[in-house]
């Protein structure tokens, strides 16, 4: 994966990110849930434990009760929870009573010994025999205490019913529930957290195909490999088939082009061919107009053709080409259609290595034209180097003729312009090569040699 | 001089064909690739014209073959299809010369010229013998700088000697060589064109060697 690729993964429309979102939204979502429902069950037992031993001590307190024989109300002992012994030790108890039948209930007539001199306020709201209620009551230091109530009448006082009252400090309730979630909020932080890495560390690995893919898929681009090859997860697979496909498709359209191309050349240059040849035979204006009129015919023809089928190739992906064996190829073609003026044509430096990212015809096309014109235009010698670094390489065609002016140098790419009439030549090689090289992103240029002659720097981009 | 020329498109043919012979080339023509392999591999040619996209068989195959075959005549590829990339394959497969159409008819005629020059031998456009100079590019024939007229019989039977100078060449050759195969072929025809020859060109220049043939041989 390339530098700048990171940080593209963090912008919206990244799978990466709208996968690590989505499974991070999941995971607070329940890990909030979680922790609410578990600290509610939790709160609600702690308290229905808390209330089961109030009312256990209220049990113990009404067993306690005594009347005596002047109608007095007495405790029979003291109750088994030293904490009720211990001043606003944080458990109390206390007995409301009337003092006369249908009187109202006196608060504080019996108290534990924690309550000390204070007698606890709980509100009146009448009670069948036996009910139990809860109260929220403010203790004796001003603390809150949770209250429990209820109300019984003894078989000795017809009419006079006792309010039993035991009361804790809600500290004794609400601290351990407190704690408690504390450390459910560590623990589910935990969780929460370990969730998040192992959603980043399988969001990484579930993706990683796909970044695989386009190191294949760059490959291609730069024309290292003709087809995304390795195994992908079957998810990914089907895709890769696909483009492999549409790559076999295009190579196949690419060389269709070609060949209907070379179909189109023959079937108009024969033709061609019969009428310039009918016209030479000729003397009059109108024969010098057909022979004038076909030459322009074929000069459009190799251009155009030349340029459909570069087009062509220079869509397609994944081609290369070793520049040296098609060079070499050239030189034999020239050495054979060049044999009279007996010229030496050989190789003065070569990167054995250098691969041209492109369809060889099209190399074959520039090159076969820089070499064509060099020995036309040559003395005795042609020399060919071939150059390069990592991107780019250059095929050097020099020869010993007489050279070209600065203005003509300029003017030779222009189609049609020939720089020199009277050697042979559609005088639209350069403009081919000109127009094949800007295609594959290259170019071709003219310089003085060091022979004498004219050189042709033509640069084309190395395949890796 | 014998030329096969091999192509599928009849106008074109028998303007090349008109051309040769107006050349004074004897002139033989296939119209498909199958005929005109048959022709190289049976008869006997100075060069050929061969047409790539060729019913039957393409171009490059009945080349090959020949190659293939050992039949070494020079082999000019005329044809539409004038990309480097066919020159190539065309100049590996073993051609000698490669024109793309449309062409000019002069330039064919002189890289058929050429060809059956450098075939034979000879670095230069003029043959010279002696006295007798024979300019392959005019068809024009001196002696000691004065031209004579030939006709077209006695200039093909010169020119074909004048090609392989000192060689011993048999009347059959020479007839296989100034004769297309249709032609009705005479072989007491070669020595009316050679008394005739004899007649116009300094004396002792054509030896006939009995019954083998004859020798083209300038002073020594």
């Amino acid at each position: 994966m390339r530098a700048g690729a990171s940080a593209a993964g963090l912008a919206w429309g990244s799978l990466r990110l709208r996968l690590l979102a989505g499974t991070l939204v999941w995971i607070v979502a329940s890990i909030v849930i979680a922790g609410w429902g578990l600290n509610s069950l939790f709160s609600r037992q702690v308290t229905m434990q808390f209330d089961a031993d109030l009312n256990n001590h209220l049990d113990q307190l009404i067993a306690q009760l005594a009347i005596g024989v002047d109608d007095e109300l007495s405790m029979r002992g003291s109750l088994s929870e030293p904490r009720f012994s211990t001043p606003f030790a944080g458990l109390y108890w206390q007995v409301d009573a009337a003092m006369r039948p249908g009187a109202a209930a006196l608060p504080g007539v019996l108290r534990s010994r924690s309550l000390w001199d204070s007698v606890l306020s709980v509100p009146v709201d009448p009670l069948g025999d036996g009910q139990v209620r809860v109260h929220r009551v403010e203790g004796p230091n001003g603390n809150s205490l949770r209250a429990l109530e209820r109300q019984i009448e003894l078989a000795e006082r017809p009419g006079q019913p006792l309010r039993m009252i035991v009361a804790a400090d809600e500290r004794l309730l609400l601290a351990p529930i407190a704690s408690f979630t504390r450390l459910l909020i560590i623990a589910l932080g935990v969780l929460g957290l370990g969730l998040v890495a192992a959603a980043v560390v399988q969001v990484l690995i579930g993706l990683r195909p796909l970044g695989l893919l386009r190191e294949t898929l760059a490959r291609v681009r730069e024309g290292r490999a003709e087809r995304v090859e390795g195994h992908f997860p079957s998810e990914v697979q089907p895709l890769v088939d696909d483009f492999n496909t549409v790559l076999a498709l295009n190579a196949e359209v690419a060389e269709r082009a070609r060949l209907q191309a070379g179909n189109l050349a023959h079937a108009v240059k024969t033709p061609l061919a019969i009428l310039a040849n009918a016209a030479a035979r000729e003397r009059t204006p109108f024969a010098r107009l057909v022979e004038e009129q076909v030459a322009g015919a074929r000069n459009q023809v190799d251009h155009h053709l030349a340029k459909a089928r570069a087009a062509a190739a220079v869509k397609a992906s994944g081609l290369r080409c070793a520049v040296r064996p098609t060079v070499e190829g050239l030189m034999r073609v020239m050495s054979r259609l060049h044999v009279e003026r007996g010229l030496r044509i050989e190789w003065t430096g070569t990167d054995a290595e250098a691969v041209f990212r492109g369809e060889e015809q099209d190399l074959e096309e520039m090159v076969g034209n820089l070499l064509d014109n060099a020995c036309k235009w040559a003395r005795s010698r042609v020399t060919v180097r071939l150059v390069g670094d990592a991107t780019m390489l250059a095929v050097v065609v020099d020869d010993d003729g007489k050279g070209l002016p600065d203005a003509v140098r300029a003017a030779v790419f222009a189609r049609g312009v020939r720089a020199d009439e009277q050697v042979q030549g559609s005088g639209l090689g350069l403009s081919i090569v000109h127009d094949l090289a800007q295609l594959y992103g290259g170019a071709v240029a003219l310089e003085t040699s060091a022979m004498g002659g004219v050189r042709a720097v033509l640069s084309l981009p190395r395949a890796a | 001089m014998r030329i096969l020329i091999v192509e599928d498109e009849p106008l074109l043919a028998a303007q090349v064909i008109q051309a040769l012979a107006e050349a004074d080339y004897a002139v033989d023509h296939a119209d498909n690739g199958r005929d005109g392999c048959h022709l190289g591999n049976v008869e006997t040619y100075d060069a050929v014209v061969l047409d790539l996209g060729l019913p039957l068989m393409d171009g490059l195959t009945v080349l090959r073959k020949w190659r293939a075959d050992g039949r070494r005549m020079p082999v000019v590829i005329l044809t539409a299809r004038d990309n480097w990339h066919d020159k190539v394959v065309g100049i590996d497969a073993g051609a000698d010369d490669y024109l793309a159409k449309p062409f000019h008819m002069e330039e064919l005629l002189a890289r058929v010229r050429a060809l059956i020059r450098r075939a034979a031998g000879h670095a230069s456009a003029e043959l010279v013998c002696g006295a007798v100079v024979l300019d392959t590019r005019s068809s024009r024939v001196t002696v000691d700088g004065v031209v004579i007229s030939l006709t077209s019989h006695e200039f093909k039977v010169l020119s074909f000697l004048m090609h392989r100078q000192g060689e011993l060449v048999s009347r059959t050759a020479l007839i296989e060589h100034i004769y297309a195969q249709d032609h009705d072929r005479d072989s007491n025809t070669i020595e009316v064109f050679i008394g005739r020859l004899r007649r116009k060109l300094p004396p002792g220049l054509i030896e006939t060697v009995r019954g083998l043939g004859y020798r083209l041989t300038g002073p020594a």
